[in-house]
């Protein structure tokens, strides 16, 4: 097991490696230069050239590619072009509303998916089902941001329930974070939902057709016991993995209802960064993402064997 | 009439002269302004960047030495007065005294020199006139002494503007700035002083308890000047959507740049009045003159002769309180209108745009066009024109990317022949970056340039307007660029936030929050 954990994460750095290069590349063959977007739109071309060269962005590819790899190598992800601070100190500062609102959204996927999955796998075929998965499809289909808008224009300017937009810290009050987190929590946790719901009843499906199913209903077992204890736990190994990805892909999801309900995370981070060309952000903000995945992917993997002793890793 | 009816009259008379000023509310103090703006600065060094977004921050924290009044004069701003002698070669700028920064050092005659020095060398707009300046020196802690090389009539109006504007900074925080050359403490005189900024979040700006303010009545940008609110917070609010919202719900007090659709629904709303900043920009095509296609001025001329700028402005700015049809390079509003070359604006003649491109041996070449839907008006106005250029013979092709994109594009002449781009309200002609030599589209004419130059260097104003008239001629001639028309942004505001005036420049001082 120990082995098997070292070894993935032995296989992180290539992966690594790849998605650095590939994020560097991707990035600097983009048109568009930081220096343009400094200097303003009415500087001459001397003196988007002169500040191109201030800000060492007029060297060859290849030797800022080497210099990226360097400082990969001792850790450092770089310095912001405009934020004027290093890069993993900009994540940092915009981890907390981004962490928050994707864990919000998940639970909320979670509690609303799995649920609704189990109903509808109970009353497979009825109206109930079929109203359900309507619904599911419903959810998988409208776009996030859309729902966000939405939501804006009846919770928010209707009714004032919510603040319109805007992200209140930790340090503000805990109520005051969780009322300004709720609308985008709902708007991209409530999509997740839906493939959540629609895996888990297909799980469910075919955990209760197994043969022990049928064993545990004929010894007499109650049936929420049947469904909960011994289906639920058989069919929760597809659903924990949708989970996990869900987590993942909420994460650049937030980017979008990031930028809707003005939430100074990673996703507003990273549109600022990509529409000024902050290259340094930009490569910073894609590794630690792809981190995120790859770990998220193990952490997904090692759950599995809580849930399914016959699963084994060599 | 009886006497006492007579009385009663005079009476009545006087309490209905009275009651305006009676109505007038009192200034008051407090509160926290939210304005929700487009996005973040790309810097807060005002001699860095022409970013109009840098300047409507940041000239709440730093000063110039000259403004603006109402009528786009220049005025005494940091200056106490200035005196010009040695036939127009010498400017004495004596200073106000008692004038603190916000780290409460005095201002003296040694930080202006370290700050001219500086932006003379650094800011775009400041490069044409720094030109005939051969030495700043301080004569006394409160005299600067500008040696010029040849008068120069653009020098104080240069002084005054405000985009990428001579701020004064302290000398030693102009010393200490970070190695790429930026400065990295945003110290000011102005009535407000810099607190924090949290990217995406807010930029926070506090009442300067200690500011000097002038004695004079406010006049225009300049005059008397009170930070009537404790603290600004400008927020970025990218969404133009939740800008609108917001504002709607009193989140915000102010809400710039939304859409002109909005409008009627903005004018119903019965906390809201909207904005419209007037005059503010122009919607043109700038014409690759370096190389290519448009070096040819028969093919410019084509361009301009084919179009008709009423859809064209209509698609882009919609409602027609946003924008107006007109030929100048320089506003209505301004002494520099001129009326030289109206003639050759909204021609619409397709017979007179085929010949020329006839004449030119145009056989549908492609022509690029960079646009982007970032603004989407220079998009919309980029479409409308196609169709129509298209209709006359020319081949179009429309290339959409974003902003960063065509920025970078148009410092490249070989990779296009024609983008958008619109021009913002500038006070001085001979500083106008429409006719500039050294810009993007680079028309380098060797007699407008003569006029630029001779224009810089006049100090008379009536001679100075003949000279525009006269470089006005040229640019419809030569068509370096086509202006659409002028347009007029949208911003809307909350009925509490009182005192404010709209002028191309935003600014909140001396205004307040009413309960």
């Amino acid at each position: 097991m120990k082995t098997y954990i070292a070894r993935r994460l032995v296989a992180v750095v290539p992966v690594m490696l790849v998605v650095a290069t590939v994020a560097f590349v991707l990035v600097h063959l983009a048109p568009g230069d930081p220096a343009s977007v400094i200097a303003g739109p009415y500087a001459s071309a001397d003196d988007v050239a002169k500040l191109r060269h201030q800000l060492g962005i007029d060297h060859p590819l290849h030797i800022q590619l080497g210099r990226w790899y360097w400082r990969l190598l001792h850790g450092d992800l770089g310095t912001s072009i405009f934020l004027r601070r290093p890069v993993v100190e900009a994540i940092l500062d915009r981890a907390e509303p981004t962490l928050l609102l994707t864990t919000a959204a998940t639970l909320l996927a979670v509690l609303i998916g799995v649920p609704t999955g189990i109903v509808s796998a109970r009353r497979h075929g009825g109206l109930v089902d079929q109203g359900l998965m309507v619904l599911a499809l419903l959810g998988t289909s409208v776009p996030n941001f859309l729902l966000g808008l939405l939501m804006i224009l009846v919770f928010a300017v209707w009714l004032g329930w919510f603040p319109v937009a805007g992200y209140v810290p930790l340090e503000g009050g805990a109520w005051r974070t969780a009322r300004s987190l709720v609308m985008p929590a709902v708007a991209l946790g409530l999509v997740q939902s839906a493939l959540i719901a629609r895996i888990t009843r297909s799980a469910m499906l075919d955990v209760l057709r197994e043969q022990f199913i049928l064993a545990g209903r004929a010894k007499g077992l109650p049936e929420n016991r049947v469904v909960y204890k011994h289906a639920l736990k058989n069919a929760f190994v597809p659903t924990l993995t949708v989970i996990g990805i869900s987590f993942a892909v909420l994460l650049g999801g937030a980017v979008i209802i990031e930028q809707v309900f003005n939430i100074p995370g990673l996703g507003r981070l990273i549109i600022s960064a990509v529409l000024r060309r902050d290259y340094p952000v930009i490569q910073g903000v894609i590794l630690i993402v792809a981190a995120v995945y790859v770990l998220v992917n193990l952490a997904v993997d090692l759950a599995y064997l809580a849930l399914d002793p016959r699963i084994r890793y060599q | 009439m009886t006497p006492k009816r007579t009385v009663a009259l005079l009476v009545l008379l006087t309490l209905a002269a009275a009651c305006p000023a009676a109505a007038q509310e009192q200034p008051r103090f407090g509160g926290v302004l939210k304005a929700a703006m487009i996005g973040e600065p790309p810097s807060l060094d005002l001699h860095w960047t022409t970013a109009v977004i840098t300047q409507q921050i940041t000239w709440h924290v730093y000063e110039t030495l000259f403004t603006y009044d109402r009528d786009f004069n220049p005025i005494p701003m940091l200056a106490e007065s200035a005196d010009v002698g040695d036939g127009g070669r010498r400017v004495t700028i004596a200073l106000r005294r008692g004038v603190r920064f916000h780290n409460g050092k005095e201002m003296t005659a040694a930080d202006v020199v370290a700050s001219l020095t500086r932006w003379g060398a650094r800011a775009t707009p400041a490069k044409p006139v720094w030109k005939s300046v051969e030495a700043v020196t301080a004569k006394d802690p409160y005299t600067v002494v500008i040696h010029l090389k040849e008068p120069s009539g653009s020098l104080i109006l240069a002084l005054a503007r405000p985009n990428s504007g001579a701020a004064i900074f302290p000398k030693d925080v102009v010393e200490r700035a970070a190695a790429d050359g930026q400065i990295t403490e945003f110290i000011g005189t102005g009535p407000f002083r810099f607190v924090e900024h949290k990217p995406d979040r807010h930029i926070k700006l506090a009442r300067y308890k200690e500011y000097a303010a002038r004695p004079e009545t406010a006049n225009g940008y300049g005059g008397r000047r009170t930070a009537y609110v404790d603290e600004i917070l400008f927020l970025p609010v990218p969404d133009v959507s939740v800008r609108v919202a917001g504002v709607e719900t009193g989140e915000y007090h102010y809400a710039q740049q939304l859409k002109g659709d909005l409008y009627d629904r903005i004018k119903a709303m019965p906390g809201l009045e909207p904005v419209i900043l007037k005059p503010y920009g122009w919607a043109t095509a700038v014409l690759n003159t370096k190389q290519g296609l448009m070096t040819d001025k028969r093919l410019r001329q084509a361009f301009l002769a084919a179009l008709d700028m009423e859809p064209i402005m209509a698609a882009g700015f919609g409602h027609p309180s946003f924008w107006r049809l007109d030929h100048s390079v320089h506003y209505k509003e301004q002494v520099w209108y001129s009326m030289a070359g109206a003639e050759l604006y909204n021609q619409k003649n397709k017979e007179k745009a085929r010949r020329l491109m006839r004449e030119a041996g145009y056989t549908s070449q492609p022509i690029r066009w960079i646009t982007t839907k970032e603004y989407d008006w220079m998009y919309k106005n980029a479409l409308v024109a196609k169709q129509q250029l298209e209709a006359v013979g020319f081949a179009i092709d429309l290339q959409v990317v974003d902003w960063a994109t065509l920025v970078q594009r148009r410092n490249k002449p070989e990779l296009y022949e024609v983008f958008s781009t619109g021009f913002t309200f500038n006070v001085d002609p001979a500083l106008s970056t429409s006719l500039q030599c050294n810009w993007p589209g680079w028309w380098c004419h060797p007699e407008k340039e003569k006029l630029l130059e001779a224009m810089a260097r006049e100090i008379d104003v009536k001679k100075r307007k003949d000279l525009m008239d006269r470089v006005q001629t040229i640019f419809y001639d030569d068509v370096p660029r086509v202006k659409f028309g002028d347009y007029f942004p949208l911003d809307a505001r909350r009925k509490e936030l009182r005192g404010f005036q709209p002028t191309p420049e935003l600014f909140f001082w001396n205004t307040w929050l009413a309960p």
